[in-house]
């Protein structure tokens, strides 16, 4: 919690969703944009971090889900 | 309320040494169940061959083979239903119902469809005013945002320097003289342990 107080005093930057500002569409057959919002752990980037809005970031949830469903996207670092 | 027909797309994997006559056949099925249901295919084409993210059945690799089509809701649960019959060729199946832009899109790499009778006399006009490839071309120039997920390894990374002026001191020989005069000159870095430590006691 302090931690993320620090943060916020360091770095006042605020990040805009990108799906609002630019014309991207969210496709689950687009990996390579899809494999920007996950992370090392292959876990899916939380909205702090994403920078996404609401609406996008539950948008992003789902369509990496389908994208993991389809072996597009691994669901772990384990198999 | 008469049923009206919607736009769908199907995405099957099958596994890469599937014969070129077994595949014909369930595409046929597929084409079957979609004409049976006064529907019609926009598109259905090989879309990739690739790595699967994760073995299924045993399979590593898996084709791709992507169906486009507009008909009535019973036609995707046809079709679904074939998928699943033929379970050890088809590693994976997902249809989803997509909306008449996105499948005009699709079109449009198709031209040579002929357009039917049916409440869809204006694909074409609708498909122009389209950015289409523009859409799929962008997504590259913005890596920033997996650049900076973390934003605190400043505060981390400035400590490095500290550690560095003790082994310089180590190795001289008077070495606390040193280490003092080292602490004058690393202010800032002892700046940034201390407020750190700060935020911890906080």
């Amino acid at each position: 919690m302090d931690s993320r107080r620090d943060r916020g005093r360091y770095f006042t930057k605020k990040k805009v969703c990108r799906f609002c500002t630019e014309t991207i569409e969210m496709d689950y057959k687009n990996v390579d944009l899809l494999s920007r919002f996950i992370t090392d752990r292959k876990k899916i980037v939380p909205r702090r971090n994403s920078g996404l809005c609401a609406y996008h970031q539950r948008q992003l949830a789902t369509t990496i889900k389908r994208s993991r469903f389809m072996a597009l996207l691994p669901y772990t670092v384990l198999h | 309320m008469a049923i009206t027909p919607n736009y769908y797309e199907t995405l099957y994997i099958t596994r890469p040494d599937l014969p070129e006559e077994d595949l014909a056949k369930i595409q046929q099925k597929l084409q079957d169940s979609i004409s049976n249901n006064q529907g019609e295919i926009v598109k259905a084409e090989k879309w990739a061959e690739r790595e699967l993210a994760y073995e299924i059945q045993d399979h590593k690799r898996g084709i791709y083979y992507i169906l486009v089509f507009k008909a009535l809701p019973d036609a995707s649960k046809e079709i679904e239903k074939h998928l699943q019959f033929y379970n050890t060729d088809i590693l994976r199946f997902m249809t989803l119902k997509i909306t008449e832009e996105a499948a005009n899109k699709n079109k449009k790499s198709k031209e040579d469809k002929t357009p039917k009778a049916e409440p869809e006399p204006a694909p074409k006009v609708e498909a122009e005013p389209e950015p289409a490839p523009k859409v799929e071309a962008e997504p590259e120039p913005a890596p920033k945002v997996e650049a900076e997920p973390e934003p605190a390894p400043k505060v981390e990374a400035e400590p490095e320097s500290a550690p560095e002026v003790e082994a310089e001191s180590a190795v001289s020989e008077n070495a606390e003289e040193v280490k003092v005069e080292s602490e004058a000159k690393a202010e800032t870095s002892e700046e940034v342990k201390s407020t750190q430590e700060e935020g911890g006691t906080q």
